[in-house]
């Protein structure tokens, strides 16, 4: 019993490491893999939106920081692209 | 944003900017430091406000605009952070929805649905001049 326990103590470790390197790689750096399970992690299964659901609404505020709009104001006639994203 | 240029005629473009993904108060990356682009995670929407039209002036970027409000309800409604693409089709439903950036985050698929609608738009290949040999 105590044989197994090493062994599979031992395949558990082995098992982390390879994770931790292969997320270190892809993240870039063992340091951007922690950043990476603490921010990306969580949101990586996020939402249940599918093709076919009706699209959600929100509400928008323009450039000129004084006009707001929906999104659905936007999706009457012709197909709309969205684009989410940041500067960095 | 060859994709725009592209399909402007047909479909309609919005761009959402949501909550910084690499903020400097966050998960920084050493190539925002590189580009310059270092911020902290807006706190107020005047904040995020400012770095939209950073961005908007630094790549003379031409799409329709909008800004996520402080309570994240686009992020949140569209599961967007760090970055997704959807099409929504004229009936309001979702058409396309990509994966979350960066590593599936795919225009290419976005413009394989255009493509399919709209047909190809094609690039004629950029061919190299060589060098004259004196």
């Amino acid at each position: 019993m105590k044989l197994f326990l090493k062994w599979a103590l031992g395949v558990v470790l082995v098992l982390a490491v390879v994770a931790a390197g292969a997320i270190s790689y892809m993240a870039g750096s063992p340091k951007d893999a922690l950043y990476m399970v603490r921010y990306a992690f969580p949101h990586m299964h996020r939402g249940t939106l599918k093709v076919g659901d009706d699209a959600p609404d929100a509400r928008l505020l323009a450039l000129d920081g004084q006009t707001r709009f929906h999104i659905r104001e936007r999706t009457a006639g012709r197909p709309l692209v969205l684009v989410f994203g940041s500067f960095t | 944003m060859q994709i725009y240029n592209d399909y402007k005629g047909h479909a309609d473009f919005l761009t959402v900017y949501v909550r910084e993904a690499h903020p400097t108060d966050e998960w920084q990356m050493k190539s925002n430091v590189k580009d310059d682009v270092c911020y902290v995670q807006p706190k107020t929407l005047e904040q995020r406000m400012a770095i939209a039209n950073d961005f908007t002036k630094r790549f003379k970027y031409p799409l329709p605009f909008g800004v996520d409000d402080m309570a994240n309800a686009a992020d949140l409604a569209y599961s967007a952070w760090p970055e997704r693409l959807y099409i929504i089709d004229e009936n309001g439903r979702i058409a396309y929805r990509g994966g979350m950036g960066p590593f599936n985050y795919k225009p290419a698929e976005a413009r394989a649905w255009l493509a399919g609608r709209y047909g190809e738009v094609k690039h004629p290949e950029k061919t190299e001049i060589a060098p004259k040999k004196s």
